[in-house]
């Protein structure tokens, strides 16, 4: 009985632990007062999220936010998004050519090419962006966005790897001989009985990738060069001396919504799969 | 459709650890023929079958169809058709797209493979299920569709690996009938790999029963269960008494045996010699319980079962000489009380006499 309530109180410590944090930036984010803060209640507010598209004279009114630089933040998120809209493809091809060769190619190779293909998710971060940099530096290109995504495809397409390699190795071999056997191409096999199968498999790797990608700081940080993106951007405003403008309050909620959304989705898309 | 022959010469299959899964192999199927691969789990009918579809690359020797060798040849550039065990229906497509993939691998148009495929699905009585997926069928229905699948691209050969052991024994019998009157309305080879005895007896011309990678014998299902020409053939198909002995006379076609449980009389199929050491093959259907009086092979035993199951009895003997167990089979008349000692006996053209070798492994053996 004792060690259930243990467990009990564990688990509650636990995801105050994880949540506390979030509940209070998310509060903090509708509080009119800056550098954010929940104990000094000021009145609820929403112009930390109105930031964004408010007009410029109101912007340039309000003592916190005029020392703001929207423009170039909207640049940097428009960055991040160019760089998330070539990692994802990128990143997906590679993660699905490695999925394929790991669980249909029989070589005895296969358990060290697992790990030579996935050690760039388990190496330091920093190590993968300064030698991204380092290497194309040298090829004669400077850091910027194409640095960044060649830095950060080397990681991102582990994750898809993994995810594909888990849904073919669920795909019965004979499904594809049976293709094969009936005359079509390695490629018309492929486009229609494994590629289909993996089309859950592939968007579920293609939000991951992306979210991978936005939230990339580390790597970025070494690889981007002159250019900025939403993650280094927000890391630039949070270290802020005087504190960071609770605009970024406002950016992660939003952030966490979005997650929870992609969560959902992703659930109840592999439940109405599941029961296929 | 038509079917053409195919030629296994000289093939050999060992797989890059070592092993040898078959061992140089000759055998002709012919054409329009329903031929069996009988074997144990293990004896490398699978491979042939994989060598024939070519997922599989000979070692040495060829695979030949309509007398032309298919070399090198990709699975999906030769003539045959292979239906999975687990059957590998596209779960994604509808039962009609399953059927019509072969064509649209060749390029038919859309409208004239469906078509086709509704046809082929009219054969196999399955006209009205076209729009489902297959994982709305039930298990004869798919099996159905795998065959449908399979005979869309008109193959000279058709590769059944096993595929009625998922079914119950009921449908199991009924997918027999369908298999041979398909096989028989279409014209294509077949090849049809199995371990079951009574698939393989029932449904095909021809049998080729393997073990350990060797074909011990091909005939008919008769000559098969009637005059196997090894100790393994004669224990793997049906059930059988083995007794072993040596050769004491040769005379004619018959020899002469001295046996622990006494001496015999018996058909020498394969021509031994004096002085041979042999195994005496006795059907339990073909062994008496209290023979004729001019019965020459009889000696005593004891009853210790009797184990009723509907159509026949079986009766489980013990030789009184020492004490090997024997099967005895008679059609049930009605209940007929036999306890304790009797003599059993057996007519010569009843009992075959085969070099010793390599013996089926029993039931209790299997299970161990």
């Amino acid at each position: 009985m004792t060690s259930q309530r243990l467990l009990t109180a564990y688990t509650w410590a636990f995801l105050v632990f994880m949540f506390a944090p979030l509940v209070l930036m998310i509060l903090a984010s509708f509080n009119d007062t800056s550098p954010p803060s929940v104990t000094d209640w000021q009145g609820f507010t929403t112009k930390w999220y109105e930031f964004f598209w408010m007009p410029v004279e109101q912007l340039r009114a309000d003592p916190v936010l005029r020392a703001l630089d929207r423009d170039r933040f909207l640049m940097c998120f428009g960055n991040s998004l160019s760089v998330a809209g070539m990692v994802v493809p990128l990143s997906l091809a590679l993660g699905l050519a490695g999925a394929v060769m790991l669980t249909r190619w029989q070589s005895r190779f296969n358990s060290v090419l697992w790990w030579v293909l996935l050690s760039p998710m388990l190496a330091p971060g920093i190590v993968l962006g300064l030698s991204t940099l380092v290497f194309w530096g040298r090829v004669g290109v400077p850091g910027g966005l194409f640095t960044i995504v060649m830095a950060q495809v080397t990681f991102v397409a582990g994750y898809p790897m993994l995810i594909l390699m888990a849904r073919l190795q669920r795909q019965p071999i004979e499904m594809e001989e049976a293709a094969l056997d009936l005359g079509a191409s390695p490629w018309r096999t492929f486009r229609r009985i494994t590629l289909p199968f993996l089309a859950p498999a592939l968007f579920s790797s293609g939000v991951i990738a992306f979210l991978a990608s936005m939230e990339n700081y580390n790597t970025t940080m070494f690889a981007k060069g002159s250019a900025c993106t939403f993650a280094t951007e927000i890391g630039a405003m949070a270290r802020n001396p005087n504190g960071h403008p609770p605009v970024i309050n406002a950016v992660g909620t939003v952030i966490i919504l979005l997650t929870v959304a992609f969560a959902l989705g992703h659930a109840l898309l592999q439940r109405k799969e599941r029961a296929l | 459709m038509q079917g053409n022959e195919v030629t296994l010469d000289g093939l050999t299959v060992t797989y890059p650890n070592g092993f040898t899964a078959v061992h140089p192999t000759d055998l002709t199927i012919r054409a329009g023929e329903f031929f069996s691969i009988l074997g144990p789990s293990g004896c490398g009918k699978t491979t042939i079958l994989r060598t024939v579809s070519g997922f599989v690359q000979p070692s040495a020797g060829k695979v030949l169809i309509g007398g032309q060798d298919m070399g090198s040849k990709a699975p999906n550039a030769r003539p045959t058709a292979l239906i999975f065990q687990n059957l590998a229906l596209f779960p994604l497509m509808s039962v009609r797209e399953n059927v019509a993939f072969g064509l649209e691998a060749r390029g038919v148009g859309k409208r004239e493979r469906l078509n086709r495929a509704d046809e082929l699905l009219d054969l196999v009585a399955l006209g009205d299920q076209g729009s489902k997926k297959p994982g709305e069928l039930s298990g004869g229905q798919r099996q159905r569709v795998a065959i449908a699948r399979a005979l869309a691209v008109e193959p000279a050969v058709l590769l059944l690996d096993e595929p009625l052991s998922a079914l119950d024994l009921k449908l199991r019998q009924h997918m027999r009938e369908e298999l041979r009157s398909i096989q028989k309305k279409t014209g294509v080879t077949f090849l049809y790999i199995t371990h079951d005895q009574s698939e393989a007896l029932t449904m095909s011309d021809r049998v080729a029963v393997m073990n350990e990678g060797r074909i011990e014998q091909v005939g008919t299902g008769d000559e098969i269960y009637s005059n196997p020409k090894t100790a393994f053939a004669a224990t793997f198909v049906g059930e059988v008494n083995a007794i072993p002995g040596t050769i004491r006379a040769v005379d004619g076609g018959l020899v002469q045996i001295e046996t622990a449980l006494g001496s015999f009389s018996a058909e020498n199929p394969q021509a031994m010699g004096v002085g041979e050491a042999c195994l005496l093959f006795i059907r339990p259907e073909r062994l008496q319980i209290t023979p004729d009086p001019h019965c020459v092979n009889r000696f005593p035993a004891r009853l210790q079962r009797r184990d009723m199951e509907g159509a026949f009895v079986t009766y489980h003997l013990q030789a009184m000489a020492n004490g090997q167990p024997l099967l005895a089979q008679r059609v049930n008349t009605g209940p007929q009380p036999i306890a304790g000692e009797t003599t059993v006996g057996f007519e010569p053209s009843a009992a075959s006499v085969l070099p010793v070798g390599k013996l089926a492994k029993t039931g209790r053996e299997q299970a161990a």
